[in-house]
């Protein structure tokens, strides 16, 4: 539609170079490792094409797609709630319009690395609920694993549906300086976003229609009919056409657009903890036509809140009663509970014994060096060094509990070593590294920002994975924070060749 | 079909109708005024506010254009069409997996329109085209929904809360004309003369669609013989309960037999009264008594299903 509008575009220079020439006269080269230029300044070759588009572009022709791309965002819905002080405002989710680019081959290699890694946890949470092999044999502390605040007993001794206890992992990678992808985080809760990786395809397309043909980009649009079939595979000797229902905390969850999106891809119920109820350890919803039983619960409700009855009593999202249902082995819950203990950062420092501990095989995927505040060499380490360190509280996510040392001031240093020296269990450390940086339409040109990745695994009896992830984006320039509450935006990422 | 996506779909409905309705009421009412008296108009803003403001408790005051305006936009107004707007899109939001994406879009795109930020100065330019345009995206997003929505229960919801409402405002909007003033509307106002009965014709889209059947012969027992008890005019009040009674039949399939009793009882007895009434009884008797009895009626049928499809005590349903 984009291109119909237009003429062709008049070739005016393939050799704009990156802080010199329009539109990348601010396009900054530094310590990262960028996305579309070679150190040199000129564009990597999987990169060429969304070079040359860029270079080719009327100069105002960047700016009207980006308008039109939030447009489609806004008359979509796709947007997050702010509470004001007064009313409500929807605001949508930013959405950088240049597609980040992942050539095939490496593609490959990473999902090699994530399938891996994923079998590995899972085989880690049987484990910790279960004979803590791994605990007796003193590959990962104990106590580090009892006393993480995602551990759940309430889960010990549960059978599983295929031992798969990670359903849904959102696995964040970085790319380092050096350019090799590492893993920063495991998000075996209850990852989301996943609805932006498919959103941000479905304009990107529109916007750069010609290129994405020419790219090959492999699609990914079979992630609804995948998600479905792993519940499906869940439902282990239940009925042959077990009813299947999305548990979302409501409208006024950030996250619901994601949560009404998905329900509708797959054609199943989107239901709220009030539809639920449990009688006799079975669960069943209210409907027009009496209550019906449900199979299996792909919940967006966070452990603490999905039942009353066994974790926080306060919670009025979730079902009374629904953790013994569970326990009984009358429906299945997409991730099970307690899956957190696996994510915690102090865990991550352990996944690649844990690796070797169940599979026998070297890690694929990397990680980043992390210190851990328990021992006592390392806290004196972290302490020395703040000023180049991340410190990051163990069970927080989302950007919150965090110190980035580099961009701190010497007083929020001073602070946060108080915090660590009062609770050094409760703490790691790790190295700032510079996020790879990608190209990014900022209104008057293009310009480099650092971006992560997270693909979506999805386990069952086998494990599926759609070529594509979000991107996503530190919107201020030099900024190392991606998080979308801490003012991130996204992009599309495509897997080409 | 979950019983908060049918509430939903029910609750929707009865907004976006009672957002037609006002937009409708308020764009005849302001043209028409061109042609009265000032104080003839004036007087006659009772029976609009009358129609959209009730209950009546609610301050609505001003000149003309100054109720008009709050009866549109006013955020804080619990009848104004801003308001309903608000929460049909609230509730479309609910079920936002169940409607179409055309349907979502029609009604996010309405929403987003009317709370931007130039929306009074383009109010205060042509409130009357404003008007007409709200009605006709509140008429696209009916038609919308009827061409790509399934069929199914959730539809039937959606049609049952439309029908429901329209009998209703259609009732009250005739109360107000026909004898006596309904004892929630404080004022006293003349009879409507001839120019008022062709607002109100007007006003139920019904103008064309008079004259087909009895010429412009304007009289108040015509109008009301057609509003009340035309078969084929889709705002007469028993076109709307046709369309009720034949709904419930299509709510909560497979539901055990006796849930749907009370409603279908109410609803056929209501039918009854439409189907064999005859406007010169009405217009000799109490025809302001037979128009609250056809909206207590409505209320009770949405009570009805409510207890029987949504409300639901679970404890007999459940296996022992």
């Amino acid at each position: 539609m984009a291109e119909a509008a237009h003429p062709r575009p008049v070739i005016v220079s393939n050799r704009a170079r990156p802080g010199v020439d329009r539109p990348f006269a601010d396009y900054g080269l530094g310590a990262a490792h960028d996305e579309m230029f070679l150190p040199d300044g000129t564009p990597r070759p999987h990169a060429a094409a969304l070079y040359q588009a860029l270079t080719t572009l009327p100069g105002d022709e960047l700016a009207r797609r980006q308008q039109a791309c939030e447009q489609s965002f806004l008359h979509q819905g796709i947007t997050f709630t702010v509470y004001g002080n007064e009313e409500a405002t929807e605001k949508i989710i930013p959405t950088d319009l240049l597609p980040r680019i992942i050539p095939g081959a490496e593609w490959d290699k990473l999902e090699q690395g994530l399938r891996q890694r994923i079998s590995a946890l899972n085989l880690f949470l049987k484990d910790v609920y279960n004979d803590g092999k791994i605990l007796n044999d003193g590959i990962v502390p104990r106590d580090l694993v009892f006393g993480s605040k995602h551990y759940l007993r309430q889960m010990r001794g549960v059978q599983v549906p295929l031992d798969a206890y990670v359903n849904v992992c959102g696995t964040d990678i970085i790319r380092r300086e050096d350019g090799s992808m590492v893993v920063l985080e495991d998000n075996l809760r209850v990852p989301s976003g996943v609805s932006y990786m498919l959103a941000n395809r479905e304009v990107v397309r529109r916007a750069f229609g010609d290129l994405y043909r020419a790219c090959g980009v492999r699609p990914i649009e079979s992630y609804g009919q995948d998600l479905l079939a792993t519940l499906k595979e869940l439902a282990v000797g239940f009925r042959d056409d077990p009813r299947i229902v999305l548990l979302t905390p409501g409208i006024f969850n950030s996250a619901y657009y994601e949560h009404a999106f998905l329900a509708r891809q797959m054609g199943i119920d989107l239901v709220e903890g009030r539809d639920l109820l449990v009688h006799d350890n079975v669960v069943y919803m209210r409907t027009t036509s009496g209550v019906k039983r449900v199979d299996v619960i792909y919940r967006r409700v966070d452990d603490d809140f999905i039942d009353p009855l066994a974790f926080r009593h306060d919670s009025a999202l979730g079902v009374a009663g629904l953790m013994n249902a569970y326990r009984a082995g009358n429906v299945v819950i997409a991730n099970t509970i307690g899956t957190g203990v696996a994510d915690d950062k102090a865990v991550y420092s352990y996944v690649p014994d844990i690796i070797r501990y169940y599979l026998d095989e070297e890690p694929l995927l990397g990680s980043v060096e992390t210190f851990r505040c328990r021992e006592p060499n390392a806290l004196s380490h972290v302490l020395a060094n703040l000023d180049t360190l991340v410190v990051k509280a163990v069970g927080e996510s989302g950007g919150y509990g965090m110190l980035v040392g580099p961009h701190a001031t010497a007083a929020q240093r001073t602070a946060f070593a108080e915090k660590v020296k009062a609770d050094p269990d409760n703490y790691i450390a790790q190295p700032t590294i510079q996020l790879s940086t990608a190209p990014c339409f900022v209104g008057s040109g293009v310009e480099a920002r650092h971006v992560d990745l997270r693909p979506y695994l999805l386990t069952g009896r086998q494990t599926r994975l759609v070529p594509g992830a979000l991107t996503r984006v530190a919107l201020k320039r030099g900024s190392l924070v991606v998080n979308s509450s801490q003012g991130g935006g996204s992009k599309d990422t495509w897997v080409v060749g | 079909m979950l019983s908060r996506v049918a509430d939903a779909l029910y609750w929707m409905a009865r907004y976006l109708e009672r957002a037609e309705h006002s937009a409708r009421v308020l764009a005849v009412k302001l043209e028409a005024m061109l042609d009265q008296t000032p104080d003839d108009a004036a007087e006659a803003w009772i029976r609009v506010t009358g129609a959209l403001a009730w209950p009546m408790s609610e301050d609505v005051k001003g000149s003309p254009i100054d109720i008009a305006q709050q009866l549109t936009l006013d955020k804080a107004h619990a009848s104004s069409i801003m308001t309903s707007v608000r929460l049909a899109r609230d509730n479309a939001r609910q079920v936002r997996e169940l409607i179409s994406t055309e349907m979502w879009g029609q009604i996010n795109r309405q929403y987003l329109r009317l709370n931007a930020s130039d929306t009074s100065l383009i109010w205060a330019a042509q409130p009357v085209p404003f008007l007409r345009r709200v009605a006709d995206d509140l008429l696209l997003f009916a038609g919308i929904t009827d061409s790509t929505m399934r069929h199914g229960e959730g539809w039937h919801f959606i049609q049952l809360g439309r029908y429901i409402e329209r009998a209703q405002l259609i009732a009250r909007l005739l109360d107000l004309h026909f004898g006596a003033l309904p004892p929630d509307v404080p004022q006293h106002v003349r009879a409507p003369r001839y120019f008022e009965w062709i607002t109100l014709l007007k006003q139920a889209t019904a103008f064309e669609a008079y004259c087909k059947v009895y010429t412009a012969d304007i009289g108040p027992s015509q109008i009301a013989e057609f509003l009340i008890f035309d078969p084929e005019f889709p705002h007469s009040i028993r076109f709307a309960v046709d369309r009720i009674q034949e709904e419930l039949g299509f709510l909560g399939p497979g539901a055990a037999a006796g849930r749907r009793v009370q409603a279908e009882r109410l609803a056929g007895r209501l039918k009854a009264s439409l189907d064999y009434g005859q406007v010169d009884e009405l217009m000799a008797g109490d025809i302001d008594g037979f128009l609250r009895s056809v909206q207590a009626s409505c209320k009770q049928i949405h009570q009805s299903v409510f207890d029987a499809f949504i409300g639901y005590s679970v404890d007999e349903l459940l296996p022992s």
